[in-house]
């Protein structure tokens, strides 16, 4: 049997409601450590509601219940008392769409490390601010302009400046909401590549609509269809020899 | 129909829709421009004032002054004598009849005037001046072309043996126009000559103040708690559509709460800006909410989004990322919620401030007038020289209405950051 990583997430039972929707039925999920996990299926699946919920995102939403229980590193953060602020210290995020804030790129950088009281002399901020931007495989290109608006960027540039804002406050895991369907297959390669680099430290969850993107960057996939989790399992099992029909059909493009 | 019927149909309607649109706004401009012309050629002529030169002799004898008397001894001094002497100096006047027409072609302040030129140089003592003696609200207008001199005499304020002198004293050039200060630094006054707008300045520069004051903090906070904290739910809603009905009603409706609550019952100083700084606030207020609200609700979600991801609280999001960007906008709601208050009249009149005050306001519990208000007065006065100073007003108002306006435009697109 081949070695597979510690469990990092465990999702248990976990049914999110908004309003009188039900978005996601007993989902039972396991996310690995240091490994990429792809989450797929068609449009309003419950994917994104899914990672939402590990960085109690849906908070946000008035109207968003979510029951049952996520433990990460077997620490139940479904919790009333937990502090979201440091949850989301561990637990980065990266949205579909780039969002860098109208501020400079060294701005958008150090806000994070900033608000955590991490990085307290300005030399230790430029540490972190170009330590993130060579993880995020953007420090070449920015790093003479660094009080430029981050809003000036390309959109691949946004966006790797938007997974760099991620990594800059040190985070265990990063959640990534369909990272490339905003962009060009050259900015997409990119953003792959980089995937690829992160895994190394991070543990990471992508939400993506393109099955391909999943072969190429993640170890793991599960398969959502109407709010429940259909299958989950190794990639290659899952594209090669799926055991649901329905997941065969999705990946086949019959549906979707 | 053919298709190119249709075709030509279709381009027909857009040609009559563009004529229309094209129409109104010339109509607009023209009634704009009807309206400036007529203020402007009214008012323009407000800011000069009509003076006279007199040779003065402030004699010793007159007077009772010493040389190097002190400041106190000459206010009390009266130079009444002085002043009846001086102007009767202008022209040869044969009786007492003939001597009161030709002081009254001088302002009732001349005396004022004359004692004031003393205390600025007191060594004038025992000698002689020619000093610039304002001309009666009559003379002015008679001067600036605005009093109908082909009228029979028994009709005219001004009489024949007056027009006579007048005609002399244009022949020797000793009538003058210079720059009419008083209108600016002089509060109001029943004679049209020495009115100004000192105190309705000032008086609206409190209550705009004190409206700012309590307006702009209240209605900022109130805005983000609304649009960032609050639950949405039936209160909420209740207080939104309140606040927006709040921004339409009346402000004579503010005019009647104030004139109950801060004078009749807190008792408050009637007349006064502090109490008109507040009626304008309360009437402001929903009006700065509703553009504020606007301009929180403009910041995409996103940028709380993305500042939530990395850890900031509810509040550093809203505090560091959303409202720096919604500042601008929240500026120019402001201000022009100001502009709105500055040119309110109603509730001020309830209050009092339609009072005849005379001394300009040092504080902002003195009685005061202010600039719309101010207007109204003296288009109810009957004085010819009201009519210009009523324009000229309106001119002054107008101004400072279109440097904030302007100030409103300016600072949101300077500052207004594009997020894509």
């Amino acid at each position: 049997m081949e070695l597979m990583n510690n469990v990092k997430i465990k999702s248990k039972n976990l049914n999110v409601y908004y309003g009188e929707k039900q978005a996601l039925f007993d989902v039972n999920l396991d996310l690995n450590e240091k490994e990429v996990t792809a989450l797929i299926g068609p449009s309003g699946c419950g994917k994104s509601t899914f990672i939402r919920c590990i960085n109690r995102m849906n908070d946000v939403i008035d109207i968003c219940k979510v029951s049952g229980n996520i433990e990460i590193d077997g620490v139940e953060i479904n919790d009333k008392n937990l502090d979201v602020v440091s949850l989301r210290e561990r637990v980065g995020m990266v949205f579909q769409k780039p969002n860098p804030f109208p501020k400079s790129i060294y701005d958008n950088i150090s806000y994070g490390p900033k608000i955590h009281g991490k990085g307290e002399t300005k030399s230790e901020l430029d540490e972190i601010v170009e330590n993130s931007l060579k993880k995020a495989a953007l420090w070449e290109e920015v790093k003479d302009r660094l009080d430029e608006p981050g809003t000036g960027l390309s959109g691949g540039q946004q966006q790797r400046l938007c997974i760099a804002r991620a990594i800059s406050v040190n985070p265990e895991v990063i959640l990534m909401d369909e990272p490339c369907s905003a962009l060009d297959p050259i900015a997409t390669a990119k953003i792959e590549e980089l995937i690829d680099e992160l895994k190394k430290t991070y543990t990471i969850v992508i939400v993506t609509h393109s099955m391909a993107q999943a072969v190429r960057v993640s170890q793991k996939t599960g398969f959502f269809h109407l709010g429940k989790l259909i299958e989950v399992g190794k990639t290659e099992k899952i594209f090669k020899n799926p055991d649901n029909k329905m997941t065969q059909d999705y990946i086949t493009g019959r549906f979707g | 129909m053919t298709k190119e019927q249709r075709l030509k149909k279709r381009h027909n309607a857009e040609k009559r829709f563009r004529f229309y649109g094209l129409a109104s706004i010339f109509f607009a401009l023209l009634f704009v421009l009807i309206l400036v012309h007529n203020i402007f050629s009214k008012g323009s002529s407000a800011f000069m004032k009509t003076a006279i030169n007199v040779e003065v002799f402030y004699d010793k004898d007159l007077l009772e002054l010493e040389p190097g008397s002190s400041e106190e001894e000459i206010l009390e001094a009266d130079f009444f004598d002085i002043t009846i002497e001086s102007l009767l100096k202008v022209y040869p006047a044969k009786n007492m009849d003939e001597e009161d027409a030709l002081i009254e072609l001088f302002t009732t302040d001349a005396e004022i005037e004359i004692k004031k030129a003393f205390l600025n140089n007191k060594n004038l003592i025992g000698k002689k001046i020619n000093l610039e003696i304002t001309a009666s609200d009559d003379i002015d207008q008679l001067h600036k072309g605005n009093y109908p001199r082909d009228l029979p005499e028994d009709r005219r304020r001004i009489s024949n043996f007056q027009l006579e002198i007048y005609d002399v004293l244009v022949e020797s050039k000793t009538i003058t126009k210079n720059f009419n200060n008083y209108f600016f630094k002089n509060g109001d006054s029943r004679d049209p000559e020495i009115a100004g707008i000192g105190g309705a300045l000032v008086g609206s520069f409190y209550s705009i103040l004190i409206c700012l004051l309590l307006a702009f903090p209240v209605a900022v906070l109130a805005s983000i708690y609304l649009e960032e904290f609050a639950p949405k739910n039936k209160i909420t809603d209740f207080i939104e559509i309140n606040i927006n009905n709040l921004a339409a009603v009346p402000s004579i409706v503010y005019g009647l709460l104030a004139l109950q609550i801060l004078l009749a019952t807190i008792q408050l100083p009637r007349s006064t800006p502090l109490v008109a700084g507040i009626t304008l606030a309360l009437m402001t207020l929903p009006r700065i909410i509703i553009p504020c609200r606007a301009s929180l609700k403009a910041v995409p979600p996103s940028i709380r989004e993305g500042a939530l991801a990395v850890g900031a609280s509810k509040f550093q999001s809203v505090f560091h990322h959303v409202v720096p960007l919604a500042l601008p906008g929240t500026l120019s709601g402001t201000i022009i919620g100001l502009a709105q208050a500055l040119g309110e009249t109603a509730p001020l009149i309830l209050i009092g401030m339609v009072a005849f005050v005379v001394d300009i306001p040092s504080t902002p519990i003195d009685p005061s007038s202010s600039l719309p208000v101010q207007v109204y007065l003296w288009s109810e006065s009957a004085e010819r020289g009201f009519v210009e100073k009523t324009s000229a007003t309106i001119m002054m108002l107008l101004s400072f209405l279109i440097v904030m306006n302007f100030l409103a435009v300016y600072l949101r697109q300077k500052f207004e950051k594009r997020w894509n």
